[in-house]
């Protein structure tokens, strides 16, 4: 018998990437109706195909449905498998797209993954590699994912609209993950960042270093912005600029900001010190929100905390995202699980705005995937 | 006189004293201990050999960390549950006896009939559940999983048994709790040394089997039936101090051993279909892990279910209040075996009779009594009802505090129970007017049934209860029908779904003043139906005793009140009753619309702040109703406007700009709202604007958690029923207009920023200013700080160098002329900060003390520690119905679990006999794929297994019956099918069946059904691997014929049946049967199949090509649960499934057709006839003479004139040759003689000669002697001479 768990449904294809991946990970099937059902051009759309093909790589024994239209999606996970991989992701989203779920899922897998993922590095929609290499690689080694081949490694660089980036990311297999507690963001020490140009001039990174410098140095001495200047075939499709800005506190959280430059014939061009300007007062507005996992983590960091032993996790956030909020649910229904919320007034004034602290109980979540021997 | 009688001293020669006066007397000696002897004899112990001491150093190292376990958290909750004590072993050894004598020990209670789990309290801090197990395979198997300790009773007339073994074996692979052997019917020996022995051998047997010195325990004799009190009295102190340790299975899965099950099904559903699916509740401890709602299970004997509803209850066995004394009260020694009869009902079939035994039942809590009688409504007929008045008519003559308590709680523990548990008519009723509450509509109806309930209620006070319960389902399940439907359409209209108490938030909203048109509508219509309700509630006080209500209120504990409270979420309608009645001691969030006025005016602060978290709420879900926007004060700040954009959000919210928009437009409104008058100046005055913020945390955070999860806590489950999809018939249908937008909206994780802050200002700028190290920290960071402090801690001292003198700061002064009033405060926070100090001190002295020792397993332990205790501490002042919420329920909670679509069986066969458990599984443990193994025949089981034999196997939870197939792993990692699992060594095996965790023990059975004399376990192992697809193969060989030879290269046939076939093996190793190794290369055109290959030698015509191919095997997907609980009651030890081929051919008499090919012939051996051996030319050449060949060439027939004919002799001519022949001889023997005598002749002279010449060569010798002696002797002489001469000469 062994009844099938009964499955989910959802409507509409936002937050997909947030279904599937759960439900992957519960092992709960889930149907998702109505995809831009009412809209000119139904269906799902190229990127989401493509990333539907991922999850199929990467898993075993899945079974993905899909009706004609492409407005109904059944999708009944399998065991995730891993492996070296190649896939090559759809241009219109970048690889931060496909790479925020691959992070929540490779540490889940039978073999490690290794998988090299093709497409737009940076674009001005998602995170980019740039900044998920800065901020969640360091969280994920907080669950206790760390090691050698634990990397991400952009080999080639590629900008909207044609892409042509490629990007390295390895991760080893965990059976169990370590609960945190990470209450205390600590101070800022230091702003590190990547202000990279790819078929553009050189000088226009260093333009873009000079004025993002000029802002942060009010706050703190230790700032180094790399420049990354990509030719050649590393260098992809499209030309663009642009800059990935990370503060690193002293109890080892980092808090991420960026900003591309507008897409090769799309909007006006973008001046260098404008982008860089505006970037630096992202990051201080990230600053602001503050928490332990800066706001693109942190339906990563719910995800790890819930997935972790029977043990208290906790973890101090900026205000919740809209992603987070609709995440939280979706873990809620998936595994279950409800976190304890409390709002934290910060300590003095001048600490930014208010913060939130999370607090859950691991739902003893084990890899199933990983063979023993 | 006394000197006589006194006795002699004795020297002591034992004991402290003695080894005392022992040691001073060889220390006199010079002989003292062992650290002298190393003084005195340094040369002893020197060391010998580095090498050696290495090593002996590496081995107590090594036997040092053997002892460790790997540290993990200890998850045990801080009131755990009872222990699960298994009495076990074959029958007729004393399990039931040995369990009533245990149980007349701790409870003083005789129990006449054991079924099912009895709960005993046995100690301050410790409870038992004692179940006894049967010889039921099934039974035994899932008591081994759960079992804390095992009672293993053993009849030592008899020895051991193999129920005993497989008892052990079943436990060995589940995780071995703790076993404790009890050796029985030791009365039977008559002879002394026979019962030592019979009891020396059994306990070392005992041994090898459980561990070494694993406790025996011997109970000797009976009287009068039952076991010596003194050894059962031991029994129970072991019990009740043993220590366990954590099991892996048990502490990650929650489960429960049900003490109590009841039938929910609505009768008239079992009257139309007596054999449709039940819903059943199931009552008992919870164990192991956090349990969650909604979660899956798997009922042993039954099968996978999903948990419809879970709630805890009060304990019915609770643990006694901390106390001083050592031994429990009278009154404290609790007892709980509902299934036995004991604690409250009795089970029966078809009736439930309470027991209401002496003394005991003032011990037991009231509300448990009431609670459990009522909560077995659902079993109900007339006598049900008569014994129900038996009670209260009993319940009465109590104390009379007592009676004003019980007599309040009574009637609405009554009605609570009625709503959850009790009837499924009643419940139903509730649930509709809960959702009709919401929508605000239909109040009429609602009156309608409530009054209907009320009725109800009150006539089953009455005598004729079971009357009215006659009548109303029918109509009943008409007026639900009807309600759906409308319930349907009123949610279209809506088009919302709403809190469920959404009307007293109207209710609020009026008293404020604030809301639009249509609330004051509504909350109108609601005013009415307050008025109603009142109504009603009055004609229940009437019912009620003299008490006014006033007075009843105000004797409801808080913990009560917390009771209600939930209540009030289930159940609306009971809500408003009870709400009115709560909200005076001002506990409730739920205002009725009177009282919020009140409070209003009162102007209680606290109750402000809760009203506006509702208001909010509220508003929040009007705003998504009308599109438009009736602002939640004060969402205005920078702070806020994240949790409005929440709001947004979860309600079907807008797109970002919208957001945008409608911020300004909240800003626009609050600006005429007379409140928040602060927002006006929100640019202008930063400061305030945090003070505001501040202020408004609080009020903020339960909004945050509502704003996320829905409504509130208790109605968790209504947001999960909108995800999914309620059986498919009725759907909870969602704002979908606004929602749609947000549903297709673009997927992303980034939060972008709205509204930047201008950075350039230096307000804004030193807001974050101390994120950075640069700004500001905190007191107990700070760097300088920490100097400063040291600097006072060590006071004043002098630097000897400069000869400067620093002194301490001179506080006491200062503070002194600072503030005289609030000096003892200051006194106090100098004495608290001077113990900090101490301790900072002491905990770095440890630190740099303790250095040395601290390894990293102190450390991973320190840190499991600190986690555990994190654990505990998180939740623990929050109560029972939130953490709930949040951890799920916690083991040591007594629950009531609601289980949907059991099969009928279950209830009608059901016997209490046989342990109902509930398992829960984890993630994806409910999901079936391929499972590996590896696995081992048990050494005692008498066959080997065979592939593809369904067998029964034990893992996780769950019994089931599955085809596994046996493999092996090659050294190449392929894994192999085996026909059968090898005798004694591990092999593997994939099955199809439900996904386990690795590292999970299992065993497997061939047959569950009746008892056989041989070992039942056929097999054990654990779970390697779990996977989707399988790489199971077997070989197969494809053979093939050479058609046509080339040197090295052949034409092969008959491997292929078509070119594609070749094709896709090209390039593969093909081998001959005399070994001939090639390689396959092209397709031929014709044949068909035929292919050109190369091989290392030229094949022959009678060569059989052969390829080895691996081809996978495909599993069987057969997964069949063992349901042996829904066998009828007898029977349920009978339980077959799938039978294996052998057994339906034996039943069947079918014999097998084997392969003429497999039957033994005699064999015939043929002559071998080899060919000659031929060697090549070139070869030949080669060879070295010796070597070659040397066949001579014939000679060519001789020629007719070389050709002679034979001659033939004539008789006389014979006779000639005869003769001449004879002489022959005879004449060449006289040769031979004569030769010979030559011979020896010559060999005689040449001996003689030799001699000759040896006597003259000695005479020779002898002369030459002579001679030359003689020519010496002259020759000296001339020497001599010529010396003398010449000396002569000289001189």
């Amino acid at each position: 018998m062994a009844s099938q768990p009964h499955s989910l449904s959802y409507v509409g294809c936002n937050f997909l990437r947030q279904r599937l991946v759960l439900s992957t990970l519960s092992g709960r099937p889930v149907k998702i109706r109505k995809i831009r059902a009412k809209e000119e051009n139904p269906g799902l759309r190229d990127f989401e195909a493509s990333f539907i093909r991922l999850i199929d790589k990467v898993t075993n024994g899945s079974r993905i449905e899909i009706n004609q239209t492409g407005t109904t999606l059944y999708y009944q996970p399998g065991l995730l498998y891993g492996g070296v991989l190649e896939h090559d992701c759809s241009p219109h989203r970048s690889i931060g797209y496909y790479l925020e779920s691959l992070l929540c899922l490779a540490p889940f897998m039978k073999h490690p993954l290794k998988i090299v993922l093709r497409g737009v590095t940076n674009d001005q929609v998602d995170p980019s590699v740039d900044v998920l290499k800065a901020t969640a690689l360091p969280l994920l080694k907080k669950f206790g994912i760390d090691g050698e081949g634990f990397e991400l490694k952009i080999t080639r660089r590629g900008m909207p609209p044609k892409g042509g980036g490629e990007v390295t990311f390895a991760c080893p297999v965990r059976k169990v993950l370590q609960p945190i507690q990470s209450t205390d963001p600590g101070k800022i020490k230091r702003i590190r960042g990547t202000a990279y140009s790819v078929r553009v001039s050189p000088q226009i990174a260093n333009r873009i270093v000079d004025s993002a410098r000029s802002i942060l140095n009010k706050f703190i001495p230790d700032i180094y912005i790399y420049t990354d200047h990509m030719k050649g075939t590393s260098s992809g499709k499209s030309p663009g600029f642009g800059l990935s800005l990370v503060a690193e506190t002293t109890n080892g959280t980092f808090l991420g900001a960026e900003l591309a430059s507008n897409p090769q014939g799309q909007g006006t061009a973008v001046l260098p010190e404008e982008l860089g300007l505006n970037c630096a007062k992202l990051l201080l507005e990230e600053i602001y929100r503050g928490g332990c996992v800066d706001s693109t983590n942190q339906s990563l960091v719910l995800l790890l905390m819930t997935l972790g032993q029977q043990d208290v996790s906790k973890v101090l956030l900026g205000p919740l995202s809209p992603y987070t909020i609709e995440f939280l649910r979706h873990l809620r229904s998936f595994f279950q699980i409800m976190f304890k919320i409390e709002t934290k007034p910060s300590h003095e004034e001048l600490q930014g705005g208010e913060k939130v602290l999370m607090t859950c109980v691991g739902i003893g979540f084990s890899n199933l995937s990983k063979t023993i021997k | 006189m006394e000197e006589k009688d006194r006795k002699k001293h004795r020297k002591k020669h034992s004991g402290p004293k003695a080894d005392k006066k022992r040691k001073r007397h060889l220390n006199d000696l010079g002989l003292g201990d062992d650290e002298d002897a190393r003084k005195r004899n340094p040369k002893a112990f020197a060391v010998q050999s580095a090498v050696r001491m290495a090593r002996t150093f590496h081995r107590t190292q090594d036997l040092k960390t053997k002892k460790h376990h790997i540290p993990v958290v200890d998850r045990t909750p801080l009131e755990p549950p009872p222990v699960v004590v298994v009495v076990v072993g074959p029958p007729k050894v004393g399990k039931s006896t040995l369990i009533k004598c245990l149980i007349r020990n701790f409870t003083r209670q005789k129990l006449i009939e054991i079924r099912g789990p009895v709960t005993i309290v046995s100690g301050k801090r410790r409870r038992l559940t004692i179940i006894e197990c049967g010889c039921d395979i099934n039974t035994m198997i899932d008591l081994a999983k759960i079992a804390d300790l095992v009672l293993m009773l053993i009849d030592a007339s008899f020895g051991f048994e193999m129920e005993t073994f497989e008892f052990l074996n079943i436990c060995q692979v589940h995780g071995f709790p703790k076993i404790m052997g009890v050796l029985t019917h030791l009365d039977s020996f008559k002879n002394n040394k026979q019962l030592k022995k019979t009891k020396k051998r059994l306990k070392h047997r005992f041994w090898t089997e459980v561990y070494p010195g694993a406790k025996l325990f011997y109970l000797s004799g009976m009287v009068h039936g039952e076991y010596q009190k003194q050894e059962i009295h031991n029994l129970g102190r072991f019990i009740s101090v043993m220590k366990f340790r954590p099991l892996t299975w048990q502490t990650s899965h929650p489960y429960v051993l049900a003490d109590r099950m009841e039938d929910l099904t609505n009768p008239e559903d079992v009257r139309v279909n007596p054999k449709c699916d039940r819903k059943v509740s199931i009552y008992g401890y919870l164990r192991g892990a956090y349990l969650k709602n909604q979660s899956q299970i798997h009922m042993p004997g039954v099968g996978d279910f999903t948990v419809s509803d879970v709630s805890f209850l009060p304990d019915p066995c609770a643990l006694p209040e901390q106390q001083k004394k050592r031994s429990l009260n009278e009154k404290d020694k609790l007892i709980y075996a509902p299934l036995s009869g004991v604690g409250g009902v009795v089970y029966d079939k078809d009736a439930v009779y309470i027991d209401l035994g002496g003394s005991h039942e003032e011990v037991r809590p009231n509300r448990e009594l009431v609670q459990s009688l009522i909560s077995t409504h659902s079993t109900i007929d007339v006598k049900m009802a008569s014994s129900k008045v038996s009670l209260f008519m009993d319940s009465k003559p109590l104390g009379s505090e007592d009676v004003e308590n019980q007599e309040f709680v009574m009637p609405k523990e009554e009605k609570q129970i009625d709503l959850k548990t009790g009837r499924v008519r009643r419940k139903a009723v509730f649930e509709e007017e809960n959702d009709n509450g919401a929508s605000g509509e239909e109040e009429g109806q609602d009156e309608e049934m409530s009054e209907d309930e009320m009725d109800g209620s009150e006539d089953g006070d009455g005598d004729d209860e079971g009357e009215s319960d006659k009548e109303v389902p029918g109509q009943d399940l008409g007026l639900r029908s009807a309600k759906r439907v409308k319930r349907e359409e009123t949610t279209e209209e809506a088009g919302m779904e709403l809190p469920a108490f959404a009307d007293s938030d109207d209710d609020l909203e009026m008293s404020s003043g604030e809301e639009g048109e249509t609330d004051l509508d509504e909350s109108k219509e609601e005013v009415e139906d307050h008025g109603d309700e009142e109504e009603s509630d009055e004609k229940e006080s009437s019912d009620s005793d003299s008490e006014s209500s006033s007075r009843q209120i105000s004797k409801l504990t808080p913990c009560e009140l917390g009771r209600e409270d939930k209540e009030q979420r289930e159940n609306h309608n009971l809500d408003h009753r009870l709400g009115k009645k709560v909200v005076p001691t001002t506990d409730s969030g739920n205002c009725t619309a009177e009282e919020a006025s009140d409070s209003e005016a009162e102007g209680s602060s606290l109750e402000e702040e809760e009203e506006e978290g509702l208001n909010d709420d509220s508003e929040a879900e009007e705003s998504d109703r009308k599109g438009i926007q009736s602002a939640p004060e004060k969402n205005v700040d920078g702070v806020e406007w994240a949790e409005s954009k929440v709001v947004e959000d979860e309600d079907g919210g807008d797109d970002i700009e919208n957001l945008l928009k409608e911020e300004e437009e909240y800003g626009e409104e609050n600006d005429l709202s007379a409140d928040t008058a602060g927002a006006l100046k929100w640019k202008e005055d930063l400061t305030q604007k945090a003070a505001e913020a501040f202020l408004r945390q609080h009020q903020s955070a339960p909004n945050l958690r509502k704003l996320v999860y829905g409504t509130v806590a208790e109605d968790a489950d209504e947001e999960d029923d909108a995800h999914e999809e309620l059986g498919g018939l009725f759907h909870v249908s969602r704002p979908d207009k606004e929602s749609k937008q947000k549903a297709n909206a673009l997927d992303c994780s980034k939060f972008p920023v709205e509204t930047p802050q201008d950075w350039d200002l230096d307000e804004v700028m030193n807001s974050i200013r101390d994120c950075f190290v640069t700004g500001k920290w905190e007191a107990d960071k700070d760097a300088a700080k920490l100097l400063k402090e040291d600097e006072e801690l060590y006071g004043d001292f002098e630097d000897l160098e400069t000869g400067a003198v620093h002194k301490g700061k001179p506080a006491a002064e200062g503070d002194e002329e600072e503030d005289k009033e609030g000096k003892e405060p200051k006194a106090e926070e100098e004495k608290n900060k001077r113990m900090d100090k101490k301790r900072k001190l002491k905990a770095m002295f440890d630190a740099e003390y303790d250095e040395g020792d601290a390894t990293y397993f102190d450390d991973l332990k320190e840190e499991m520690q600190k986690q555990a205790q994190l654990n505990r501490a998180e939740f623990e002042d929050q109560d029972d119905e939130s953490r709930v919420q949040y951890e799920g329920f916690r083991p040591g909670m007594y629950v009531r679990i609601e289980i949907e679509n059991i099969p009928c069986e279950f209830v009608l066969n059901f016997d209490p006999h046989y342990p109902i458990i509930l398992g829960g599984l984890g993630n994806s443990e409910g999901n079936v794929g391929y499972v590996q193994l590896r696995l081992k025949k048990h050494r005692w089981y008498k066959k080997i297994l065979k592939t593809r034999d369904p067998i029964i196997f034990s893992l996780g939870w769950r019994r089931f019956q599955t085809i596994p197939m046996y493999y092996i792993e090659d050294h190449n990692g392929r894994h192999r099918l085996l026909k059968y699992s090898p005798q004694h060594m591990h092999c593997g095996a994939t099955f199809w069946g439900p996904i386990t965790p690795q590292g999970t023990g299992f065993l497997a059975i061939q047959s569950v059904s009746g008892t056989t004399p041989d070992f039942r376990i056929a097999a054990t192992g654990v779970v390697l691997d779990l996977d989707k697809s399988i790489t199971v193969v077997k070989k197969l060989k494809l053979t093939g014929f050479p058609f046509k030879i080339y040197k090295n290269t052949s034409f092969i046939k008959g491997m292929f049946n078509s070119p594609l076939e070749v094709a896709k093996f090209e390039g593969a190793a093909i081998r001959t049967v005399s070994g001939i190794r090639g390689q396959i290369k092209k397709a031929l055109r014709k044949p068909e199949g035929a292919f050109r290959a190369t091989f290392e030698d030229k094949l022959l015509m009678s060569d059989i090509v052969f390829m080895r191919t691996w081809y996978p095997v495909s599993i069987p997907a057969f997964y069949n649960p063992v349901t042996s609980l829904l066998k009828p009651a007898g029977e349920k030890d009978t339980w077959t499934g799938m039978k294996t081929t052998g057994q339906l051919r034996h039943e069947l008499g079918i014999r097998l057709k084997q392969n003429k090919d497999s039957l033994y012939k005699p064999i015939v051996r043929e002559k071998k006839h080899f060919n000659k051996l031929h060697i090549p030319k070139a070869l030949q050449k080669a060879l070295p003479f010796k070597n070659k060949p040397k066949n001579h060439e014939k000679k060519a027939k001789p020629t007719k004139d070389q050709w002679r004919p034979a001659v033939i002799r004539e008789p006389h001519e014979k006779k000639i040759s005869a003769l001449l022949t004879a002489l022959g001889t005879v004449h060449s023997y006289k040769i031979k003689k004569a030769k010979l005598n030559h011979r020896q002749h010559l060999k005689d002279y040449l001996k003689r000669k030799h001699k000759e010449e040896e006597e003259k060569f000695k005479r020779q010798k002898e002369a030459k002697k002579k001679l030359f002696r003689i020519m010496g002797q002259k020759e000296k002489k001339r020497q001599k001479s010529s010396l003398k001469g010449s000396r002569e000469r000289e001189k």
